[in-house]
């Protein structure tokens, strides 16, 4: 924000020398926060030397600082995996799909000292690379396809947000823009649809939406709770919405800190903004008119169909109402009385009629009848053609609203107005004389907080998102904690690796691939694990798909649903009609898409996905924890799902080696001899191939990276 | 991620005899030697078996919850909290007194309604139970009725979550979780916690419910449906025997023996996982079989009728539930369409006599059965909802949402039976005196279950996660 606020300092330098605070904050707190604001993560990034450790074990710079703290704590490296396990790890761990046998044989045939290397390069210049990282940073930002929520409606143009994501992990994005798209795209390119598209982040969090009288403040204040919320997690790595009802308990920052944050998203909304050319919105109306054609004589029958029973209802219904009710609608309603208007109204109301009562007393033709049209219908739903392209997008609505310091963040209990800013000891740590002021302006407010966070010596946005990326790679971060920089947060464990590679990710032009290429080449990734890392749940629904070769691996588009079991579709909420609540799309192949793809819908959480810990998509997810339980190895062996992959996968062995060639496709190594031998014997008492296919893709090795 | 309640025990704290133990048990595959060994209770087991069964913080009576919630929420007035004024108002306003009430769809200007329904008093305890209730008045010195609770939201699904997991936004980890994240399990060969949704649909709230949210999926609820297939994917696919299904299974347990390295806990949790899955295959069944069942039991829960019989079905199975075991079960009545909600909007009187006449023999008989099985001492019964119901009328012959104040009841656990605590106003709408955040209402569940709600955390982004968030305040008197 300095340059931003170069003119400002130099035009009040009367007012900021003067010892008078904001009326948001008091002297104590100030006190308090300037004493605190020197605290690790806080503190500019300074780039340390490289140790001079003599070994032949550093590859790398990363490796240096690794062993320098392994030195101290007298410990030595982990062997290094053998060429074969480390294809496998980097193959899943960069594109979250295992090796095929053609690559692991191409790899392995490979013999230049920079073999390795050169497969870490192909890697990271293959699309799927952005699918395994996008996958990553959408469970940072908690996206998901729908609201959440009783009604849970799908978000029909959230997509482009992901997409957006994979893209600008495919294309090496610089990450300072791909933050600032996010956080002020339509601000700072405001022609660039990709920007606009780009604002989804703000809206990545669940909305409550739903009918009847709303508190629209309230409603409010859940967005705001949310866009803060996305922000402190995700960029600053701190733990914001603890300030929301009172200064924080741990970290110096005030209640203040959190609505002047707010404050920045006070003329921010969410909308969805037409990106489409004039010919897609022609060629949309051509094929609306068209499509609305072919539904409207389906609807028609069914309504006609219905409307004998449902007259008969509302006239037994009428013949049952209280005297006072029926006596109000016999009078016509041009002479009712404001009472009998009012009894008229409730007794419209109490001779409705909701479907299931309707469907109850139509004979069974007349019902097959029905559901034949229905089904009509169904097909039809599902050729409705794709609304033109819009961006479901945060965008500045005009005037921002006042911001008040909420108590207890309760919005019925307004304390005193703020004006936009960052956090206080932020600004103070920075050398900031503004206090971390923010334009007032209608907009620009979120280019600026943008702007400061992409700048160069933040001392968090690199530290944060860098230990990310370590994170990713190795399975725990150099702090612990990735959306806690804070007090109650974990220490780094290595602080001058951290700080390196944050001013080098910088200096780099905050080179996403860059760094990543240099832990995965680091002689640190290439150790044997202590504890071994279980695929993500997504990695272990895609790795399923390859091995068994039903992967389909087509990018981009609208979420897929994929089918699920009665029990599932049973608990997705609906008080209307149940008949096609999860239609499956037309294209089967579409069915076997990769997971980051398929419909991710906050109430209806897939059994294979939600048992292996893909998280809620409620709250940031910094780390995904890994839990093991009875119910997973039911879903492993037991669902269709499974039973029709291991079919697929029985049916791509050759004849001849049956074993060998499931040990190749699913493992890319041979069976070793007492692991023929267990097959034989399985084998020899009955067992199927699908059967062996079935245990083999439930075994530790395949769910687990080396 | 880590918890005060239950860190990661440190390297080193099994010793490597108990690890080779578990993997030389785990080589024998099924039928094998000394599964129990494998869930014998101490930190192995518990790496092993996230679910097994972990101690109270401190002695509390209650070993397992039956919440048994109704769906679009019965009216206080209509059911256990008699209002002989609304009688005296009926047609007229609400008196302006009482400022402006703003509910889902009414805004608080359509007359009062008089409970439709005839109260008497019942026990030696005097009790005010509806006439909805006709079996649930002979159990009423058992119960204790909390006639002032509130939540923060007039609509459902908010307000649910507030109930099941104390914050009116989603994301946040239901009771059940909680309660299994800090007792585990008793039973090995069952889900810790189940649920039985209302076969006609979910509550709006829906799966976060029962949901787990921040904490491991292994805390979720499970579902768990009457019928040949309880449990989801509990039955090898169409065409496949027990008979192969193990040998699939002794396959796959000695490939991961092979590459299961002594020490690798990981590994052998995933084996051991396995294991009990196949147990939960072989003893669900058998849980959810009611054919043993004697006819004086299944008539007791009205298993007979039709009205009942669907209803009953599900608390009969709670009870075979925590007979096994089970810590926790979540049983809905109401779900899908309106018309099988407690959500009266109009025709209260057809709606409340619907839905009370499926559950009121149901829930009777299973406190009754509960106690003479010696259950009840260590069962704690809930019976609740989202919120209550307004005073004034809605549609003529309904009402709308009222959030300020209702009732909810406990039984069992070492809950004292035979009392009333609270009240709400001459007019049912506000709590008068003290009243109960559902803060209070999930501090008085885990003291019944001798978990400490301040001990009882989750670090999450940053946060010690709670239940009941910043704390709330055992109601003491429901213990007597």
């Amino acid at each position: 924000m300095r340059h931003y606020f170069l003119t400002l300092m130099v035009a009040v330098p009367a007012l900021l020398a003067a010892a008078e605070l904001p009326n948001w904050v008091q002297p104590r707190e100030m006190d308090n926060v300037k004493a605190r604001k020197n605290f690790w993560s806080f503190q500019p990034v300074r780039k340390p030397p490289v140790p001079a450790v003599e070994s032949k074990w550093v590859r790398n710079p990363l490796d240096a600082f690794v062993l320098e703290k392994l030195r101290e704590k007298k410990e030595e490296p982990r062997t290094e995996l053998d060429r074969r396990a480390m294809m496998r790890r980097a193959m899943l761990d960069i594109t979250g799909l295992p090796p095929t046998p053609d690559q692991m044989r191409a790899f392995l045939a490979d013999k230049s000292p920079d073999a390795y290397e050169k497969l870490v390069d192909r890697l990271m210049a293959g699309t799927a690379y952005g699918e395994r990282w996008g996958q990553r940073w959408l469970d940072v930002v908690r996206y998901a396809d729908t609201n959440g929520y009783e009604l849970d409606a799908e978000r029909t143009h959230a997509w482009r947000y992901r997409d957006y994501v994979i893209r600008s992990f495919n294309s090496n994005k610089r990450f300072d823009q791909f933050l600032k798209e996010q956080i002020a795209g339509d601000e700072l390119w405001p022609a660039d649809s990709d920007a606009l598209v780009a604002t989804g982040f703000h809206r990545t969090g669940p909305e409550h939406i739903v009918g009847g009288n709303q508190d629209l403040e309230m409603n409010r204040q859940e967005v705001l709770i949310e866009m803060n919320a996305g922000v402190g997690n995700v960029f600053l790595g701190l733990t914001v919405q603890c300030a929301r009802c009172h200064n924080h308990k741990f970290d110096p920052f005030l209640q203040a800190d959190y609505y002047r944050l707010a404050a920045i998203f006070a003329g921010t909304e969410g909308r969805e903004v037409a990106i489409a050319t004039p010919l897609e919105w022609a060629s949309y109306s051509l094929e609306r008119y068209e499509w609305e054609q072919k539904v409207k004589p389906i609807l028609d029958a069914i309504k006609a169909i219905e409307k004998p029973y449902r007259a008969k209802l509302k006239a037994e219904k009428r013949a049952q109402l209280e005297p006072k009710f029926r006596d109000a609608l016999a009078v016509p309603e041009a002479q009712r009385t404001p009472e009998q208007g009012e009894l008229a109204k409730n007794a419209e109301s109490q001779t409705g009629s909701t479907w299931d009562e309707v469907l109850a007393t139509i004979p069974a033709a007349e019902l097959a009848v029905r559901k034949g049209w229905r089904e009509k219908l169904h097909e039809l739903e599902l050729i409705e053609p794709e609304p033109p392209p819009h961006a479901y997008a945060a965008v500045n609505s005009g005037k921002p609203h006042a911001t008040h310091i909420l108590k207890v963040g309760d919005h019925k209990m307004k304390q005193g107005q703020v004006e936009p800013g960052v956090p206080l000891v932020l600004a103070l740590a920075r050398g900031q004389q503004d206090l971390g002021d923010v334009t007032r302006d209608v907009a620009g407010r979120r280019a600026q907080l943008a702007e400061w966070l992409a700048s160069a010596d933040h001392p968090l946005t690199a530290r944060v998102f860098v230990n990310r990326m370590w994170q990713f790679r190795m399975g725990e971060g150099v702090v612990k904690t990735p959306n806690d920089f804070g007090t109650l947060g974990e220490r780094p464990t290595n602080p001058k690796l951290l700080d390196w590679m944050a001013s080098e990710f910088v200096a780099s032009g905050w080179d996403i691939k860059k760094l990543d290429r240099m832990i995965l080449t680091s002689s640190t990734y290439r150790q044997s694990a202590v504890q071994r890392r279980r695929m993500d749940a997504e990695v272990v629904r895609d790795s399923i798909l390859a091995v068994s070769g039903q992967l389909n691996a087509k990018m981009y588009g609208p979420p897929v649903k994929t089918p699920i079991e009665q029990e599932i579709y049973d608990i997705i909420f609906t008080e209307q009609e149940p008949d096609n609540l999860w239609p499956l799309p037309k294209d089967r192949r579409e069915m076997y898409r990769r997971t980051v793809y398929v419909l991710n819908k906050r109430t209806v959480r897939l059994p294979m996905l939600a048992n292996f810990d893909q998280p809620d998509t409620m709250s940031s997810c910094p780390q995904r924890p890994t839990s093991t339980h009875a119910l997973q190895a039911l879903t492993m062996m037991n669902s269709d799902f499974m039973a029709e992959s291991a079919r697929a996968f029985a049916a791509r062995l050759g004849k001849k080696d049956p074993v060998g060639d499931a040990y190749s496709l699913a493992l890319t190594r041979e069976p070793r001899p007492e692991e023929r031998k267990l097959a034989e014997e399985f084998f020899k008492k009955g067992g199927t191939v699908a059967d062996f296919a079935l245990a083999l893709l439930n075994r530790n090795e395949f769910i687990y990276l080396p | 991620m880590s918890s005060s309640t239950f860190p990661k025990p440190p390297e080193g704290l099994c010793s490597r005899s108990s690890r080779r133990d578990v993997l030389r048990a785990a080589a024998h595959g099924f039928g094998g030697i000394a599964l129990e060994a494998m869930l014998a209770k101490g930190a192995f087991a518990e790496r092993t078996n996230p679910l097994a069964a972990k101690p109270q913080h401190f002695p509390g009576k209650a070993k397992n919850v039956i919440f048994l919630f109704m769906v679009g929420a019965p009216g206080q007035m209509d059911t256990f909290d008699p209002k002989p004024m609304l009688a005296k108002y009926e047609g007229q306003k609400l008196p302006e007194s009482f400022g402006k009430i703003t509910s889902q769809f009414t805004d608080g200007s359509t007359p009062i309604l008089a409970s439709p329904f005839t109260f008497k008093q019942y026990g030696q305890s005097g009790a005010w139970v509806s006439d909805l209730f006709p079996n649930l008045k002979d159990c009423v010195d058992d119960i204790c009725f909390v006639r002032n609770f509130y939540t923060e939201s007039v609509v459902h699904a908010p307000a649910m979550y507030q109930v099941h997991t104390g914050r009116i936004l989603m994301g946040y980890p239901s009771m059940g979780s909680w309660v299994t994240y800090g007792l585990g399990s008793t039973s090995d060969n069952l889900p810790a916690y189940v649920v039985m949704p209302q076969p006609e649909g979910t509550p709006e709230g829906g799966t976060p419910c029962w949901g787990s949210a921040f904490l491991p999926a292994v805390y979720q609820g499970t579902l768990l449906r009457p019928g040949p297939t309880p449990i989801l994917h509990l039955k090898a696919p169409a065409g496949t025997t027990l008979e192969r299904q193990k040998a699939t299974l002794d396959l796959l347990q000695k490939m991961n023996d092979l590459d299961t390295a002594p020490g690798d806990s990981e590994m052998a949790a995933r084996i051991a996982s396995y294991e009990l899955a196949f147990k939960m295959q072989s003893h669900a069944p058998e849980a959810v079989d009611l054919t043993k069942e004697t006819e004086a039991t299944k008539k007791l829960y009205g298993l007979d009728r039709k009205e009942t019989s669907e209803f009953g079905t599900r608390c009969l199975l709670a009870r075979r539930m925590v007979e096994r075991g089970v810590r926790f079960v979540q049983i809905y009545s109401g779900g899908g369409p309106v018309s099988v909600q407690w959500d009266a909007h109009k025709d209260l009187v057809p709606n409340h006599r619907k839905m009370a006449g499926m559950t009121d023999q149901p829930i009777a008989a299973l406190l009754k059965d509960l106690k003479s099985r010696g259950l009840l001492d260590d069962t704690l019964v809930i019976w609740g909802s989202e919120f209550g119901r307004l005073p004034m009328s809605q549609s003529g012959n309904g009402r709308d949402h009222n959030m300020h104040g209702f009732t909810m009841w406990f039984a069992g656990g070492g809950v004292k039976g035979g009392q009333t605590i609270g009240a709400t106003d001459d007019f049912g709408l506000y709590c008068a005196g003290t009243k109960y955040h559902m803060r209070d209402f999930h501090a008085t569940i885990l003291h019944a279950l001798g978990l400490d709600q301040h001990k009882l955390w989750y670090l999450h982004n940053g946060r010690h996660e709670k239940l009941t968030d910043f704390g709330g305040n055992v109601i003491k008197e429901v213990f007597g």
